[in-house]
């Protein structure tokens, strides 16, 4: 492995404008938006179409130097955190729009073009891109593929691998070819499917086509209050054992409504303990009928307002959006977890939270996608006091909680650099290993974004956490053979 | 081979040499390219059962052998469903999963890739593994279900899914607009735009069906509301949807993904086709394969008869499947001759 010779080439392949060598310029790209972990790269390559990606790819191959791609570094888990004496690959100049197809309702992308951009060039055609990332007026496509990225409006829609019709995709070998087509069904393996959601570990996306949906006929919103989580989180119980299945379920607890409140005017109610946010779409008459049940399930709560206009409902979801830069206001520091659990455990996770919370002296504020099991505890601490390590704790705690209760580490965020030591908590060693066989198929050398999502010595030191059994597995639901 | 468990499974597999036919209820025996004969036969069917079922989760643990219909009529008493409407209800669950089948409701769930939240699969070598889990949202580590999902028996015996149910729907109509197929692209169109939200919308033989569901009085008024639609009544709506069914009967069916825009072209080559018309997914009865897939690559044949070759031209991600088979099954050992001449 040789940087010089590589530096000679990449320059040579994309000019001086193409690449970053000051250091200073290079630690702007040292983490991405999990602060806590901080590398700096040895280059940055900034390729502007697919050819160059393949080249700067090619180039790393062939030096064996291991490269990372990034997009507006908004990912929460430290995926595109770079690696020491390794290439930082961004994807910030791939960003046009190359098609928007409103007979075959679809749109044709480079990785850069953020996702709320692909809704708003679709939006004269009255289609939309559906999944929805807090992020999503900053958030890169490309990298919404690379985490198979969720929001607020998954539950009824699903996530991005459900809106992803093709990608063409720079092997870490600086081969380029197509996984997916021109519909759902392919001749082959789900090359596709496996391929989203693996956090930038298999290859670079230089183009994606994703599906485009036309806008619903009706939505309505309600903004429900209730005197404590565990309230609330019935009331989600309750909606979705109606049958009734919304385009959201949100909840906010007390402490991210108050950040929410000065950061924002959304009208949330200051006083309340918690409160939902719950929307339906669809057919007119449809919502209706819904919507009845709906106010009626909420019969617990103590107040309930409902959206009056599109104005109104947007700044609701403005609220919502904004809630975790919000919670800086809060406090200086904060990590955020992304462990989901069953939706039938919903309560019984906000209580052991609060009681973590409690006994290791720090507080949590608790803003998160109710309808699916998705929280997104925010462990509120301060660097000045020192609290970082019991900080850390607690959130890898919660984050293990949710493995406990029979759900998962995380929801949308991804394991990347934060949660790949806990990864044994959730899967055995045959179950990583077979990933493990499906990243060798992709990258034999490792080099593409090589130390995220899988445990390594290095990160975790020698030995991983201790083997305990999965609580299925002692419910008898699973067997480990 | 009939392994009862997960355990006789891993050492049904572990403990015998020679190569595998992984055989749910045999429904799909020749679908992918017909198998070679191999050293051992492995039949699912005696994997039954629900492991794992919280009506108020929503999620269903099951073992892969599962007739799909016994599965529906027990989540069917808690007011629940799978949204896979596959041509063949006496399929396994697995066997759906590794043939990536799905039916008319594709149109708004999507197929089997997107209902399967968790899966356990034994590998060639006898290695269990798991991915997913049982929640609907979850990304942590890799979807090793989705790449089982048309993998044919190829990469692994799946043992166990677990699917994400949906609420079966208080009422539901099917309309029927007759049309050929360069309209049903008009029609579809004009549907989806109306923003009546179907369930389905499959073109069949020169009708387009649109099947609504939800509460009654917003079936009854979507229905009435399709432009140019007749609504069904109950039993003729069952016999619309048993032609779609049927052409999946015809000794040469295939299954082909094109841009929706393309269905009329496609049709020219069927002589029966049923489409997912805003989806472009079509099942098509055909004489000349090879003229289909000249125009559309992504062709799978599925019935047959013995002589068609079930694939074509390699397309550009064949090396990776290659790649990929050789990491999960190095020795060959599960389901030599699927995918030929790809593998």
């Amino acid at each position: 492995m040789s940087l010089t010779d590589l530096r000679d080439e990449l320059t040579a392949r994309l000019g001086r404008d193409g690449l970053v060598t000051d250091p200073a310029h290079l630690r702007t790209y040292e983490c991405d938006a999990l602060t806590g972990y901080r590398v700096v790269p040895a280059l940055v390559a900034l390729p502007r179409d697919a050819a160059e990606v393949a080249a700067a790819v090619a180039a790393c191959a062939k030096h064996r130097v291991p490269f990372v791609a990034r997009g507006a570094g908004t990912g929460l888990s430290g995926g595109a955190l770079p690696v020491a004496d390794g290439v930082v690959i961004s994807l910030q100049r791939l960003r046009r729009v190359v098609e928007v197809d409103p007979v075959d309702r679809r749109a044709t992308v480079e990785p850069g073009v953020t996702n709320l951009d692909i809704s708003r060039a679709a939006a004269k055609y009255g289609l939309y891109y559906s999944p929805d990332p807090s992020s999503q007026q900053v958030c890169t496509i490309g990298g919404n593929v690379a985490e198979n990225s969720g929001g607020a409006h998954c539950l009824k829609y699903g996530f991005t691998v459900n809106h992803i019709l093709a990608v063409d995709v720079v092997l870490p070998d600086g081969t380029a070819t197509r996984l997916g087509g021109d519909a759902p069904h392919q001749a082959g393996f789900d090359l596709l499917g496996a391929f989203v959601g693996t956090e930038g570990t298999l290859g670079i996306v230089t183009s994606v086509v994703v599906r485009l949906l036309h806008t619903p006929a009706t939505v309505r919103t309600l903004v429900a209050n209730f005197d404590s989580t565990k309230e609330a989180g019935d009331a989600v119980t309750a909606v979705i054992a109606a049958g009734i299945v919304p385009a959201a379920i949100e909840m906010m607890d007390n402490l991210a409504i108050q950040a929410v409140n000065a950061a924002v005017d959304a009208g949330f109610d200051p006083d309340t303990a918690a409160a939902l946010i719950v929307e339906l779409d669809g057919p007119a008459d449809e919502v209706e009928a819904r919507f009845a049940d709906l106010t009626r399930l909420c019969a617990k709560a103590t107040g309930v307002t409902i959206a009056r206009d599109a104005e109104h409902r947007a700044k609701i979801w403005q609220g919502r959006k904004a809630a975790f830069a919000a919670v800086g206001r809060l406090s200086p520091n904060y990590f955020v977890q992304d462990g989901v659990v069953p939706r039938t455990r919903l309560g019984e996770a906000l209580t052991r939270i609060a009681e973590m919370g409690d006994e290791a002296g720090i507080q949590v504020a608790n803003v998160f996608h109710a309808g699916d099991g998705n929280l997104h505890p925010l462990v509120l601490y301060s660097e000045e006091r020192g609290e970082h390590e019991r900080a850390e704790a607690l959130s890898t705690a919660i984050a293990e909680l949710c493995v406990e209760l029979g759900g998962s580490l995380s929801g949308e965020h991804g394991i990347g650099t934060d949660k790949a030591c806990s990864m044994p908590r959730m899967f055995s060693a045959d179950d990583l290993d077979t990933m493990r066989r499906l990243r060798a198929a992709f990258d034999p050398e490792g080099l593409c974004n090589p130390g995220k999502v899988f445990p390594t010595p290095r990160l975790c030191g020698e030995r991983p956490g201790p083997y305990r059994p999965h609580p299925l597995e002692a419910a008898g639901v699973i067997e480990r053979l | 081979m009939r392994p009862v468990s997960l355990a006789e499974l891993r050492d049904a597999v572990r403990d015998t040499d020679g190569t595998l036919l992984v055989m749910g209820a045999g429904t799909a025996e020749g679908w992918a390219g017909a198998p070679d004969p191999t050293d051992h036969v492995l039949e699912t069917t005696g994997l039954t059962g629900v492991i794992a079922y919280n009506p108020a989760d929503m999620t269903v643990a099951v073992r892969a052998g599962t007739p799909l219909t016994t599965l529906q009529q027990e989540l069917a008493d808690a007011g629940q469903r799978i949204c896979l409407d596959p041509a063949r209800t006496e399929a396994t669950i697995g066997g759906l999963v590794a043939t990536a089948d799905s039916g008319p409701l594709r149109h708004a769930y999507g197929g089997p890739r997107d209902l399967l939240i968790g899966v356990t699969v034994v590998l060639a070598d006898g290695t269990v593994a798991r991915s997913g889990g049982h929640v609907i949202k979850n990304v942590a580590g890799y979807d090793l279900g989705k790449l089982l999902c048309g993998s044919f028996g190829t990469l692994g015996v799946i043992a166990e899914v677990v699917l994400r149910a949906h609420p079966l729907p208080p009422a539901s109509r099917t309309v029927s607009i007759l049309c050929d197929a360069a309209e049903a692209v008009t029609h579809t169109g004009l549907v989806l735009e109306a923003r009546l939200e179907p369930a389905a919308l499959e073109w069949c033989d020169g009708e387009l069906l649109a099947l609504y569901e939800g509460v009654e009085s917003s079936v009854e008024r979507r229905a009435t509301a399709t432009p140019g639609g007749t609504t069904l009544s109950v039993a003729d709506a069952e016999a619309a949807w048993r032609r779609v069914t049927a052409v999946s009967d015809r000794d040469l069916v295939v299954r082909c993904g094109t841009r929706p825009s393309q269905l009329a072209v496609v049709a020219k080559h069927a002589t029966s086709m049923t489409s997912s018309a805003a989806v472009g997914v079509h099942t098509l009865g055909v004489t000349d394969v090879d003229g289909l897939r000249a125009e559309f690559p992504q062709v799978t044949v599925l019935r047959s008869p013995p002589g068609i070759q079930a694939w074509g031209e390699p397309h550009a991600a064949v090396p990776l499947m290659r790649a990929v088979k050789q990491r999960f099954d190095p020795d060959g050992r599960l389901g030599p001759g699927r995918y030929r001449p790809w593998f």
